[in-house]
C-alpha cells in the first residue's frame, strides 16, 4: 500500500494574517497547518497497520521547510514537494491539479487530507484531487477503525455513516476525529535525514488556469462598544432583567 | 443568466440554504432553476414559481460522484453559466466535483454576489470572516459555494408535486450504519435564543447546567469547536466557521474566548451577552453585554432566578 499525505505550510496562526495584492503574505518560516496532522495520523495508522509508504505531498513556498520538516516528524517516510513561482495566488483548481499530480508520482493508493486549511478554507481540494484521478472520495472522517479492512465514520448534516474503504481512494479527515500523535526528540532527529525530494511544475501536467480575477479586500471586522460589567454578586440579575428588556423572556 | 441552484431536503423540505440562495437569485432576476438532492421519498420540494429537479440517492450509497454526473449532463445541455449550492457537505462535494468536469475553479463562502454587465462578482469571507475578498470570475463556468444565514429565505408554499424525480443508480461505495443524531429541543438554526458553552465551563459534566438554564429560556444550544473536539458536544451543534452560522435575537456565550473562527458564525447574533472570567478576552469586543464572571457560579444563579 502507498499513502499520499498533504501538508500545507502556513503562516504562524497566532499571528494575523496579512494579504498583500489579494495574496496571503507568506514569511520564510511557515509551520504545518494543524488541520493535516488529522490526515498524517491517520495515514501513520495505517501504515503500521499495512506496511504502507507514506509520503507527505506539498505544493507552495518551501522556505525554511519548517513545517515540512514538522510533518515528517510525525512518522511519514519521505516527502515530495512542488514549489513554483507561477503558482502563488493558485485558485483551489490549480492546487488540486498539482496535488493530484504529486499523488501520481508517488504512485498513491490512498491520498489523504485535512477537510480545509487554516489559512484558505476553501474546503474542496480533497474532493477535487479525487475527481480528477477518478477515484472515490470519502469525505469529512471523523472516525477509523482499522482491522483487517477499514471503516471510514463519516460526519453528515444529520448525524454520521460508515463506509468501508474502497482500496483506492481519496479521504478527507476532521479534526478531532483522531488524536495526532506528537513526535519524540528521536522523532525529530530522524525526520531530518528522511528524503525531502524536490520537482517543478514542468515535470507534471498542469492545465488548469485562473478564473478568479482580485478586485480587492475589504476589512469588515467589528468591534462593538458593549456595556461590560465585573460581577461582584450582581451579574445574574444584570443578565436577568436584560433579557426581559429584550423581551427574551 | 443561466442558473442551477443544487439544493438539499432536510427533513422533507428544502433546506434553509436553499431557499435563501433562491430568494437571491429572485432578487437579481436570475434565470434559475433548482437540482435537489437528497434520500427521502416523495419530499415537498416542488413549487410553482420554479423548476425542480429531484435527484433521488440510494441511502446506502456514497452516491455524490453519480449526482455529479448528471448534473455536468444538465449544465451542459441547458447551457447554464452559474453554478451554486450552500456550503454543506453535500454542496462542497457536488460543486467541487464540478469544477473539476468543467475546468472552472470555483469561489468558497461567499457571503454575497452580484452581476455586472455579464460578469459574476463575489464576496468571499476571509481570516476568519474579519474580511470580505471581492473577485470577478472570468470563466464560462461559475460556481459558488454559499455560506449560509448569507441571505433572508424564500417564502414559499412547497409542496411534493411540481417535481420530476430522477432515481440515481450507482455503483459507488456502500454506506452502513447509518446514525441520525436525534434532534431534541430548539434547534440551533432557527432559534430565537441560543445559549452557547466553550472551554470555559471547564468540565463536560459541567454542561447540566448550561443544558438547565437553555431549557429556562427554551434556548438551543451549542458549543465552539474546542469543546465539540474534546468530545464534550456533538459536531452538529458547533458554532463557526467550520460549523454552523447562527443569527438569534439573543446569543449567550459562556466561557468562550472569541476566536474569530467562532465569531464568524455567531456575531451578526442582534445581541451577544458574554461570560467570561478573563476582563481582555476578544468575545467582549463583539459582545453588548459582558459580563466578567466564573460561569459555574453565574450561570446556576441565572436558572435559579428566571
Ligand atoms: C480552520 C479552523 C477552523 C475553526 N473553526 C471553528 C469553529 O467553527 N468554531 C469554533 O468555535 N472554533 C473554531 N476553530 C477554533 C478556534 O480557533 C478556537 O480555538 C476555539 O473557538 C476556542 O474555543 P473556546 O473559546 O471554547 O476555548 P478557549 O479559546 O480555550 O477559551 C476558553 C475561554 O474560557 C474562559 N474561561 C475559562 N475558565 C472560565 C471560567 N471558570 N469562567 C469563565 N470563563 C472561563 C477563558 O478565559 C477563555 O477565554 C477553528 C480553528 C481553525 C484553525
Amino acid at each position: 500500500m502507498k499513502i499520499a499525505v498533504c501538508a500545507k505550510q502556513i503562516p504562524d496562526p497566532a499571528l494575523d494574517i496579512t494579504y498583500s495584492e489579494g495574496l496571503v503574505s507568506r514569511p520564510d518560516e511557515q509551520v504545518l497547518d494543524d488541520t493535516d496532522r488529522y490526515g498524517i495520523e491517520v495515514a501513520l495508522q495505517l501504515k503500521e497497520k499495512f506496511d504502507a509508504e507514506v509520503t507527505v505531498i506539498s505544493m507552495g513556498k518551501m522556505g525554511t521547510e519548517k513545517g515540512i520538516q514538522q510533518a515528517l516528524q510525525m512518522g511519514p517516510d519521505k516527502a515530495l514537494v512542488l514549489e513554483d513561482d507561477s503558482l502563488s495566488g493558485s485558485n483551489s483548481l490549480m492546487t488540486a491539479n498539482v496535488l493530484s499530480e504529486l499523488s501520481k508520482k508517488v504512485e498513491a493508493d490512498i491520498t489523504i487530507f485535512g477537510t480545509e486549511s487554516t489559512d484558505g478554507y476553501s474546503g474542496v481540494i480533497p474532493q477535487q484531487v479525487s475527481r480528477m484521478l477518478g477515484l472515490p472520495c470519502i469525505s469529512y472522517i471523523k472516525a477509523v477503525d482499522i482491522a483487517d479492512t477499514v471503516s471510514l465514520t463519516r460526519q453528515t448534516s444529520t448525524g454520521s455513516e460508515k463506509v468501508q474503504m474502497p482500496s483506492n481512494c481519496v479521504l478527507s479527515v476532521t479534526a478531532g476525529g483522531v488524536e495526532p500523535r506528537y513526535p519524540n526528540f528521536k522523532d525529530i532527529m530522524a525526520a531530518k535525514s528522511k528524503p525531502v525530494e524536490k520537482i517543478s511544475l514542468s515535470d507534471i501536467e498542469f492545465s488548469a488556469v485562473q478564473n478568479i480575477e482580485f478586485i480587492d479586500i475589504k476589512d469588515v471586522s467589528t468591534t462593538k462598544q458593549g456595556e461590560k460589567i465585573v460581577d461582584e454578586g450582581e451579574g445574574f440579575q444584570v443578565i436577568i432583567d436584560k433579557l426581559k428588556e429584550l423581551k427574551a423572556i | 443568466m443561466k442558473t442551477l441552484i443544487i439544493g438539499e431536503v432536510v427533513e422533507g423540505k428544502l433546506s434553509s440554504g436553499t431557499l435563501e440562495i433562491i430568494a437571491k437569485s429572485q432578487e437579481l432576476g436570475l434565470e434559475f432553476e433548482v437540482a435537489t438532492v437528497g434520500t427521502e421519498e416523495s419530499p415537498n420540494i416542488g413549487s410553482e414559481s420554479f423548476k425542480n429537479t429531484y435527484l433521488k440517492c440510494n441511502e446506502t450509497q456514497l452516491s455524490l460522484g453519480s449526482v455529479a454526473n448528471t448534473l455536468k449532463t444538465m449544465v451542459d445541455e441547458q447551457s447554464i453559466s452559474l453554478i451554486m449550492a450552500p456550503s454543506t457537505y453535500v454542496g462542497r462535494d457536488l460543486i467541487a466535483f464540478l469544477s473539476v468536469d468543467f475546468s472552472s475553479s470555483q469561489v468558497s463562502n461567499v457571503i454575497n454576489f452580484s452581476i455586472e454587465e455579464g460578469n459574476v462578482i463575489t464576496s468571499n469571507s476571509i481570516n476568519g470572516g474579519e474580511s470580505e475578498y471581492n473577485s470577478k470570475i472570468t470563466s464560462d463556468k461559475k460556481f459558488l459555494l454559499i455560506r449560509p444565514k448569507s441571505f433572508e429565505e424564500v417564502q414559499v408554499e412547497l409542496s411534493n408535486t411540481n417535481y420530476e424525480t430522477i432515481e440515481i443508480n450507482s455503483e459507488d461505495p456502500e454506506v452502513f450504519d447509518i446514525f441520525i443524531e436525534e434532534k431534541t429541543g430548539p434547534q440551533l438554526e432557527d432559534s430565537k435564543i441560543v445559549v452557547s458553552a466553550g472551554r470555559g465551563m471547564v468540565d463536560s459534566s459541567n454542561l447540566s447546567l448550561v443544558e438547565d438554564l437553555a431549557s429556562k429560556l427554551n434556548a438551543a444550544i451549542g458549543g465552539t469547536r474546542a469543546i465539540v473536539d474534546a468530545g464534550w458536544m456533538p459536531y452538529s451543534q458547533q458554532v463557526g466557521q467550520t460549523g454552523k452560522t447562527v443569527k438569534p435575537d439573543v446569543y449567550i456565550a459562556l466561557g468562550i474566548s472569541g476566536a474569530t473562527q467562532h465569531q464568524v458564525g455567531m456575531k451578526d447574533s442582534k445581541y451577544i451577552i458574554a461570560i467570561n472570567k478573563d476582563e481582555e478576552a476578544p468575545i467582549f469586543q463583539i459582545s453588548d453585554l459582558g459580563i466578567v464572571a466564573d460561569t459555574l457560579s453565574i450561570v446556576p444563579k441565572i436558572t435559579e432566578n428566571l
